[in-house]
């Protein structure tokens, strides 16, 4: 049963910031609301104070130039999902994002929200791994960029203090690369990955990312180096699954064995090679 | 016909699509109490004390029970279940003690006050190791409990009940068999799922007079169970049942009700109320009983089965006053709906750890079929012969005799078979949708019977309203299946008045009359029947007063549009209007008064079988025969199945609604689906694993699979139009025809559910 708590709806990221320093671990931010409340309702979070960023306006943008895309951290996962450059630029991303949950999670569940909960299995987490996406900081210090892969620590844990606010997430695109997600679930909607990936190609090279395969989303930085100095064929695509599933330790639980989750990795490796051959 | 057998809209639609009926869960009453239990954390633990002060000193708690205030003992077939755990906790989540509060919350926060010293105490976590002479006892006093003769316990052990069937001499025959063929199959725990959750109010006023709201299939059977459990008479006791959304079996019996009482009977008139959670839901209501079955088939080179040997160990879990009647329904019906001259089966329900088994669709029937009918494919191959010629050489017939030895008068199986083999294009392969993935078909024949005791009862009374209008009163619930409408349409059709002149009003034990329980597929059956003959009681009386006012005999006489009309000259006719209150005279008398016609119905001449064998003339009311195709294609790289489509032929006697039958089978089939590839409760040391939607996986609208739903009439003779239940055996041949498509498709056989693309790749690989 939920705790009582005191709610705030500041807007602006200074105002949002004197409150997180005012009430520190007893404060939790809260945005699409989609995990903080159900962790919430059942015992897990009991926070003191909740500061629903959501009326932040600059926080609710996606900006687009010619080579870079930042997503504010109050987009929500079908505003992702549907945008029109997101579409057509990284349409990887779009996919991975209306992957996530049901439609009406998605109408409130937040692309960002996706990546702080720092969840292993995070649907958005691969391709934006795989786009070299950096997270851009607000604390006491200003603003600070830093990149996604150093984002993440630990299963639901991240780099993030107690009183810093993601901002928004932001990336290169360019359109030669290419990238392919694909996400595999026991059941094909409103489910959890038991293990998605994203496979991506761009002028410097291969970036292959996985979730629920370690205790955070991650890179396989072995994989891509064996793809970078070979030539596509299919011997290589065979060998490269074979480096993926060797880099890979994810574990046996309910949702699937180690041993399934290792065939999974190399099928959404081989998939998205094959399309390349 | 003018109403049965057409789509009439369902009377209780527009309140359920605008969201305005009201659910127990709605009822918000004055001054309303909480309540919130204790529950045990472990499997199997003796309790050895409760300490109560620090949540007794929270300010807003009104009252503490724990189970020693309650020591008596309840159950429907075997009396072996409190309210709250006596003793020892038998399953993790077991009610230990209840708070009664102010608020939820301050309930729920004098229950983690509740301190409970416990000594633990090995668990039963497998019915078949817990069948072993060395298993710890999970009932060690069953033999001092109270059970309906029809059932077997064995006391001293952790069997519940142990049904036999002894037809002709399967061992005998076995010796000499050309083939024999011996398979095994598990069925894990599932759970029913409804959407609205178990819930229940009780207050007790002045007159110490108790009304009990509840989430409930069966207002009368709660009620009884309460009177007994808790020294009530039945004229002081009130259950209401207002609506209910979904059960499945689950709002069978009583669940929660009983805890919530003692805090009504102290509470000087306020009210009570307790609604599970999800996670209650799936550990602390009713889960479908797990199965170890062990099947044995003589058969001969032409495909005559010859004998089949059969062992059903059932997991009851903790408590099995439901259970051990789910035992005995998988053991009667153990030759499935073939024609077998010998046949011998043992089934065990079995005391467990685990959370407590109860009715759940069809109960006994899908588990069994699973096994029953991949057995039957797996012999066919071995014999070179088809899927369908393998059912066609044993299916029953009529005149074939029933595993109990019970002649068979009515069967459509034959003609259901045809009609799926046709729709299913049995014989016919569709193209993969890619390289990597292949295709294939099943079939699979299922039969039910209602599994109720043989006096279960049905009444219902229709009144006439002087504008020509009715109520008509039952205690059949609508619990999604659509019965209101169909009560409405019966007595429609019989009155010859429109559905939108009928009110129908059920579930209050005050005002609405008896009915067993909406449960077995037998509410369109029994209470249609005692709905039917209600009406023809009140059309009785119209006819005799329009005798007297039309002066033409009673036998030329009938209801049509609202009139009594002469069948000879239809210009002679009075309004039923005019004669809802009596009739009166020219001269200002009158007589007779109110139209109010009464129907009972207990279906006849159903008798107890043989206690040593099993066998029985006419053991049960009768049997829904039927049989479902199904297309699947496996994706040979992730084992992920996906059914395509499903064929479904069932022959239900008479259809009264087509459209809300259609809704019962796809309702049925996708259950069935959802068991077959994604439904287990994950059982470890007791503990579910898996107690919410995150990871017990059921079928969403993306799985629906493309249905073709067909029906065979042939009459049931006591049934009202000829109409016999369906509901629940719409859902047996699911599950196992999709396993035999597997087969068809990728050459694996799985003998568990449900069939997930992990189990079915790993099955790939190893083969």
């Amino acid at each position: 049963m939920m705790k009582p708590f005191e709610y705030f709806r500041p807007t602006s990221l200074k105002e949002a910031l004197a409150l997180l320093n005012t009430y520190g671990e007893e404060a939790t931010l809260l945005n699409g609301g989609t995990d903080l409340i159900v962790r919430m309702r059942e015992g897990h979070s009991s926070p003191k104070a909740v500061i629903d960023i959501k009326h932040i306006e600059m926080l609710r943008k996606i900006k687009v130039t010619d080579s870079e895309i930042t997503i504010g951290a109050c987009v929500l996962l079908n505003d992702v999902g549907s945008h029109p450059v997101i579409r057509e630029r990284v349409p990887f991303l779009a996919q991975a994002a209306l992957s996530v949950g049901s439609k009406q999670v998605r109408n409130r569940a937040t692309c960002i929200g996706n990546i702080c909960n720092a969840s292993p299995l995070a649907d958005t987490a691969t391709p934006l791994l795989a786009l070299d996406a950096e997270v851009e900081i607000y604390g006491e210090a200003g603003v600070k960029r830093i990149p996604l892969k150093d984002f993440f620590v630990f299963v639901r844990k991240t780099v993030l203090k107690q009183n810093e606010i993601v901002t928004s997430i932001s990336f290169n695109t360019n359109k030669d690369a290419k990238g392919i997600f694909e996400k595999m679930s026991r059941r094909k909607e409103v489910d959890l990955s038991t293990v998605c990936g994203t496979v991506f190609r761009g002028k410097d090279g291969y970036r292959v990312s996985m979730g629920a395969v370690a205790p955070t989303p991650i890179r396989l930085y072995k994989t891509e180096a064996y793809l970078d100095a070979h030539d596509l064929t299919e011997d290589v695509i065979q060998s490269a699954c074979e480096v993926a599933v060797n880099e890979v330790s994810p574990i046996s639980d309910i949702r699937a064995s180690k041993a399934y989750r290792q065939e999974l990795v190399h099928l959404i490796l081989k998939h998205a090679l094959s399309e390349w051959l | 016909m003018k109403f049965v057998g057409k789509s009439v809209k369902r009377v209780d639609g527009v309140k359920k699509v605008t969201g305005t009926l009201k659910y127990v869960d709605d009822i918000k009453l004055s001054r309303m109490l909480y309540a919130a239990v204790k529950r045990s954390p472990h499997a199997h633990a003796n309790i050895i004390s409760i300490n109560v002060e620090k949540a007794r000193a929270l300010k807003g708690v009104k009252e503490i029970i724990t189970g020693d205030q309650f020591e008596r003992r309840g159950g429907l077939y075997l009396e072996d279940k409190n309210f709250l755990a006596v003793g020892k906790a038998r399953y993790r989540g077991e009610g230990v003690a209840a708070v009664c509060a102010e608020t939820e919350e301050i309930a729920q926060n004098a229950v983690d006050l509740i301190e409970v010293e416990y000594e633990v105490l090995p668990a039963v976590t497998n019915a078949k190791e817990g069948m072993k002479p060395e298993a710890p006892l999970v009932h060690p006093d069953l033999g001092d409990y109270h059970w309906a003769p029809v059932f077997f316990p064995k006391p001293g052990t952790n069997i519940s009940n142990h049904y036999k069937l002894r037809k002709g001499d399967a061992p005998e025959i076995f010796k000499e068999a050309e083939f024999v063929v011996e398979n095994n199959f598990y069925v894990p725990h599932v759970q029913h799922v409804p959407i609205e959750t178990h819930t229940a109010i009780a207050q007790m006023d002045a007159d110490g007079y108790l009304t009990v709201w509840a989430s409930c299939q069966s207002p009368y059977a709660v009620r009884q169970a309460l009177s007994a459990a808790f020294d009530i008479p039945l004229n002081k006791l009130r259950v209401l049942s207002p609506a209910v959304g979904g059960g499945f079996g689950s709002k069978a019996g009583t669940t929660l009700e009983g805890i919530i009482i003692p805090f009504a009977m102290h509470a000087k008139g306020r009210p009570v109320k307790l609604t599970y959670s999800r996670q209650d839901e799936f550990e602390n209501a009713y889960v479908r009983q797990g199965l170890h079955a062990a099947i044995k088939t003589a058969v001969n080179k032409e495909g005559k089965i010859l004998a089949v040997q059969n062992e059903f160990i059932w997991d009851g879990g903790a408590y099995t006053e439901y259970g051990v009647n789910i035992a005995k329904a998988a053991g009667y019906a153990s030759a499935g709906p073939y024609d077998i001259d010998n046949v011998w089966t043992d089934s065990y329900c079995v005391y467990t750890n685990h959370p407590v088994g109860g009715p759940y669709r069809g109960f006994g029937m899908s588990e069994i079929h699973f096994g029953i009918e991949q057995n039957l494919d797996i012999i066919a191959e071995k014999l070179g012969i088809t899927p369908v010629e393998i059912r066609k050489i044993n299916g029953m017939k009529p005149g074939g005799t029933t595993g109990t030895g019970e002649v068979v008068t009515v069967s459509g199986l034959m003609e259901c078979l045809d009609q799926v083999v046709e729709d299913i294009k049995f014989y016919e392969r569709s193209e993969p949708s890619s390289p990597t993935k292949v295709r294939g078909k099943g079939i699979a024949c299922g039969w039910k019977a209602p599994s109720m005791p043989n006096n279960a009862a049905s009444s219902a009374i229709i009144k006439l309203n002087e504008d020509g209008t009715a109520h008509l009163l039952v205690s059949a619930q609508d619990i999604g299946q659509g019965s209101d409408t169909v009560m409405t349409q019966i007595a429609a059709e019989v009155l010859s008045i429109s559905p939108e002149k009928i009110t129908i009003k059920t579930g209050d034990t005050d005002h609405t009359p008896y009915e067993w329980q909406t449960v077995a597929s037998r509410i369109t059956y029994s209470a249609g029947r005692a709905v039917y003959e209600a009406c023809h009681d009140a059309m009785d009386q119209l006819l005799d007063l329009s005798q007297i006012k039309l002066g033409i005999f009673k036998r030329d006489l009938e209801l049509r549009d609202g009139y009594v009309v002469s069948k000879i000259y239809p210009d002679k006719k009075v309004s039923i209007s005019e004669l809802a209150l009596g009739l009166n005279f020219e001269d200002g008398s009158a007589i007779h008064g109110p139209i109010i016609g009464r129907g009972s119905f207990i279906p006849p001449n159903i008798r107890n079988a043989d206690k040593k064998t099993g066998l029985g003339d006419h053991p049960v009311v009768f049997w829904t025969y039927g049989v479902q195709g199904v297309e699947v294609e496996v994706d040979l790289e992730t084992g992920q199945t996906k059914v395509l489509k499903v064929a479904s032929c069932f022959d239900v006697g008479r259809v009264v609604n087509p459209q809300l039958l259609e809704g019962q089978i796809e309702g049925a089939i996708v259950q069935g689906l959802g068991t077959a590839l994604f439904e287990e409760l994950m059982l470890k040391e007791g503990k579910v694993l898996n107690p919410s939607f995150v990871d017990y996986k059921i079928p969403t609208a993306d799985d629906m699979p493309e249905m073709i739903i067909k029906f065979v009439e042939n009459p049931e003779e006591t049934g009202p139009f000829g109409a016999r239940g369906v509901a629940e055996p719409a859902m047996v041949p699911s599950a196992p025809a999709i396993a035999n498509a597997i087969y068809d498709a990728t050459g694996i056989r799985l003998n568990t559910m449900p069939m997930t693309a992990e189990k079915v790749l790993a099955a790939m690989q190893a083969k």
